[in-house]
């Protein structure tokens, strides 16, 4: 029986060999991101599509951890809170252009840029919101689980950006992750309504500011495989 | 801050401002009053996410109905300056709608559109959204369907439907991901059956009916917002019925036919094999039938008749009675009693010893309450022959399980008085007899037919004769009127009677013992399986007979041990072995009284002496060949209950 294993393993090794070096090595790369060596062979379409998937994935709990805190917590008559200009979202430290035409003329260096700067600057509200989130008395688990699974992607999110640009821009740069001081303080309150309001607009904020990442990636992406049609708009 | 200002001076804006930033077109109100309405803003959409458009209503104020005497003014949160800027273009084509195109708008960043009477001074509605908020696609477009597949009954298909997204939509790029959602209905039907969410650009419909018309249509949203845009033309599908159930008809009409076919093939199977299958399957009882009576008078209740005819006056009747009649049917069993030796009735002595073992000329009798024999023992055995196994002419059966040997009853039958001394001589047990059926005949005596030639062969044994008891001296206790007491002595006497066997063993005599253990393998243990017998003992002991001596006929139940020892009969006739037979005869030997149930009340009668008493003993020119036991090596071959054998009916003389 050994040896039949032997020779069935060995015959496996054989046939899976190819596949191993063009799809198995993505795998250790998405664990070891921090490690350039273990992740150079791994191409820059397969990265940046994990990337996009990443950022979709985000978008859409971020988007309903939002739309879980806005029924559970915020009163009706506060809802819709876009319908209203009172809250903002931190900004950051660049503006964004906000048109697509404008998008579609930056470069790419400035979207994997600013695609990291969101992401950077969002882990530490994140942990923020899950402490928040456990002080509320009937936050629902789903919330807690979708918070907390969004602050772990963004983690391996910027990882991958980070490889990525090294990738795409030969850039080095340190993956080091400097944090916006805009969040709001801490000392409030669970359940007061301020308090209230100010995680539920950190919730919009980081939905906009999702969606804004995976608009990124994704006109980096057409930009990739389409270089023309893409800035024909 | 300008919100809560907004909100505290108009209620009705309010109200308009807490709907959500994507709203209806044109034409939807929300206003709580319908009476009258104020001008608010009826929304604001994008379909592409480059540009959107916002609509007012002037409401019923009359005043403001005139064109310009409202405005959209807007108000970007990345304004420099923080006024609010005229609507850039009011469209030509919509009434009240303000468009802003792709230099006016940007993404994620927070507008603010207004109401605004600049004669009044008055805003009447605020709405603020970011664009990617407000985005609702259009239509797909080339919404189209294909035929999958059929199902095999015709009755359903599934369908592909397949289309393109919006021109709009820049889905290329990247800049709007989209999510579909089909919708399909039956042409009459009200509801609209809603399909799952799907990325791609086609969806397959599953189940659709055949000859049903249905409708299918399409909208998309921007992926992780729930905002629907308009639906697509509707497009109709239909699939016209297959008439392919002539292809199923052939099938199912030589189906028919063959199950028709084969169905009468065996019935002609059957029925031409009627006969054949009959016996194989249906083994016929032997109805009880005593050559000259009429069976219905071997019923219960009907002793009385019986008893006449037997006694005498019907044994002229049965002695006359042709004898052959049923010879050629052999699994007629019939009694058949020779009436016709007074000369034998003063050997009463001697018909004792020989029912204890000389010959098988001894008169077999027992007492059969059944047969109800009569006093003057005038249907005594004429079988009673001093060359019995010549004659063949008399055969009785009597099945003989268990007595007791201590109590010997005396036959209640006409058979009991004249008889007694010579059933004394019988020291096997005494079962009771039934013999039912006799030959409706009518005769005045029944003929007993036993078992001749040779060894008497058993297998003719057919007279069943309810032997009530055995007498010390080895006489069989015929009892005709003790049917119903019967099953109670049997389980009591089984353990006493085979004491008795036993008891009898010990005799100091060895012929007595010889004469004894003769009659004990004479008495054949007969339990019939069904038909008119009625087997009342139950436990009644039983050995195996001699495997060589095919006389047992009569057996329902299994013998009670393969290994007791049977012992040689001396009556049982070499001439037909009955292979796997074996005929339950009581051991003497076999200590363990092992009580099997129905136990034949049977007691197989050898001869019948001129007393017309029962003889059980073998003959004994023939017994000394046969007396010595023989172990159990050769069973009896098989036989149904009351079969005769056409060699051992030959033997039969009528």
């Amino acid at each position: 029986m050994n040896m039949m294993q032997v020779m069935q393993s060995v015959v496996w090794a054989v046939l899976l060999w190819p596949c191993l070096v063009s799809l198995g090595v993505p795998l250790e790369c998405k664990d070891e991101q921090g490690s350039i060596i273990l992740c150079a062979s791994i191409s820059k379409e397969k990265l940046l599509d994990r990337v996009i998937q990443h950022a979709e994935l985000i978008y859409r709990v971020s988007e309903e951890s939002c739309t879980l805190f806005e029924e559970m917590f915020v009163p009706f008559s506060m809802r819709s809170q876009r319908n209203q200009a009172g809250y903002t979202c931190a900004t950051k430290a660049f503006p964004i252009p906000g048109s697509k035409s404008e998008i579609q003329q930056i470069s790419d260096k400035w979207l994997l840029h600013s695609v990291l700067i969101l992401v950077q600057s969002w882990i530490e509200p994140l942990v923020y919101l899950q402490t928040t989130l456990d002080r509320y008395d009937d936050a629902p688990d789903t919330l807690l689980k979708k918070t907390k699974w969004v602050s772990e992607k963004l983690l391996s999110l910027e990882q991958g950006v980070v490889v990525l640009i090294r990738k795409m821009l030969d850039d080095d740069m340190l993956t080091t992750s400097y944090y916006e001081q805009g969040v709001a303080p801490y000392d409030l309150q669970p359940e007061v309504l301020e308090s209230v309001l100010r995680d539920y607009t950190l919730f919009s904020c980081f939905k906009k500011d999702a969606h804004k990442m995976e608009t990124f990636l994704k006109l980096l992406k057409c930009r990739q495989t389409d270089k023309y049609s893409c800035f024909l708009h | 801050m300008a919100a809560p200002s907004f909100l505290l001076l108009f209620p009705l804006g309010l109200l308009s401002a807490v709907r959500s930033a994507s709203l209806m077109g044109p034409g939807s109100m929300t206003s709580s009053d319908p009476s009258v309405q104020a001008p608010h803003l009826t929304g604001c959409k994008s379909s592409e996410q480059e540009t959107f458009r916002c609509w007012w209503s002037p409401g019923s104020f009359q005043n403001l109905t005139e064109p310009g005497a409202l405005q959209i003014q807007y108000w970007k949160k990345n304004d420099l300056t923080k006024e609010w800027k005229e609507c850039p273009d009011y469209s030509s084509s919509v009434k009240n709608e303000c468009f802003f195109n792709k230099n006016n708008t940007v993404i994620w960043i927070k507008y603010c559109v207004r109401l605004h009477s600049e004669s009044q001074n008055k805003t009447y509605d605020t709405l603020c959204f970011e664009l990617q908020d407000i985005v609702h696609p259009d239509p797909p477009v080339a919404l189209n369907w294909t035929l999958l597949n059929i199902s095999r009954s015709g009755l359903n298909y599934d369908i592909m439907a397949s289309w393109e997204p919006p021109p709009s939509a820049d889905v290329s790029v990247g800049w709007l991901t989209l999510v579909y959602e089909v919708q399909y209905r039956r042409r009459n039907s009200s509801h609209w059956k809603v399909l799952e969410h799907e990325f791609g650009t086609q969806q397959s419909i599953y189940g659709l009916q055949t000859g049903e018309a249905y409708e299918v249509r399409v909208h998309c949203a921007m992926r992780a917002f729930n905002n629907f845009g308009e639906f697509s033309d509707v497009i109709f599908v239909h699939v016209p019925e297959i008439p392919n159930k002539e292809s199923m008809f052939p099938v199912t009409l030589v189906l028919i036919f063959g199950a028709v076919g084969v169905a009468i093939l065996l019935m002609l199977i059957i029925f031409s094999q009627q006969q054949r299958l009959m016996v194989i399957l249906l083994p016929p009882v032997p109805a009880p039938k005593i050559k000259g009576i009429d069976p219905a008078l071997l019923k219960k209740g009907k002793l009385d008749e019986l008893n006449f005819i037997l006694s005498g006056a019907g044994m002229g009747a049965l002695h006359s009675y042709p004898p052959d009649l049923y010879q050629d049917v052999p699994w007629v069993e019939f009694i058949e009693l020779d009436a016709d030796e007074p000369g034998e009735k003063d050997n009463q002595s001697s018909d004792s010893q020989r029912l204890l073992g000389h010959n098988n000329h001894h008169a077999n009798h027992g007492c059969s309450h059944g047969l109800g024999i009569p006093d003057d023992d005038s249907g005594r055995a004429s079988s009673y022959d001093p060359e019995l196994p010549d004659q063949d002419t008399l055969m009785l059966m009597a099945a003989l399980l268990s007595c007791q040997p201590d109590k010997v009853e005396p036959c209640l039958g006409n058979w009991s008085h004249s008889s007694t001394p010579s059933l004394d001589v019988l020291e096997v047990p005494c079962p009771r007899l039934q013999a039912p059926g006799l030959p409706p005949e009518g005769g005045e005596r029944h003929l007993v037919q036993t078992q001749l030639g040779g060894p008497q062969s058993w297998v003719n044994m057919d007279f069943y004769a309810q032997v009530s008891d055995v007498t010390p001296t080895g006489g069989v206790v015929l009892s005709p009127g003790q049917q119903v007491r019967a099953p109670e002595n049997t389980p009591t006497t089984e353990k006493d009677k085979m004491g008795k066997m036993e008891g009898g063993e010990e005799e100091s005599e060895e012929e007595e013992e010889r004469r004894t253990n003769k009659l004990k393998f004479q008495l054949l243990v007969v339990v019939p399986e069904t038909g008119g017998y009625t087997t009342e003992s139950s436990g009644w002991q039983m050995g195996t007979p001699d495997p060589s001596s095919p006389g047992e006929v009569y057996h329902t139940f299994p013998p009670p041990s393969a290994e007791s020892k049977p012992h040689q009969e001396a009556y049982l006739p070499a001439t037909t072995p009955l292979g796997d037979y074996q005929s339950p005869y009581i051991l003497p030997d076999s200590p363990p009284a092992q009580f099997l149930p129905p136990v034949s009340d049977y007691t197989v009668v050898q001869d019948v002496d001129f007393q017309h008493s029962l003889l059980l003993n073998p003959p004994s020119p023939q017994r000394s060949p046969t007396c010595s036991p023989q172990p159990p090596s050769k069973p009896l071959p098989v036989m149904p209950i009351g079969y005769l054998t056409p060699d051992l009916l030959g033997n039969l003389s009528p």
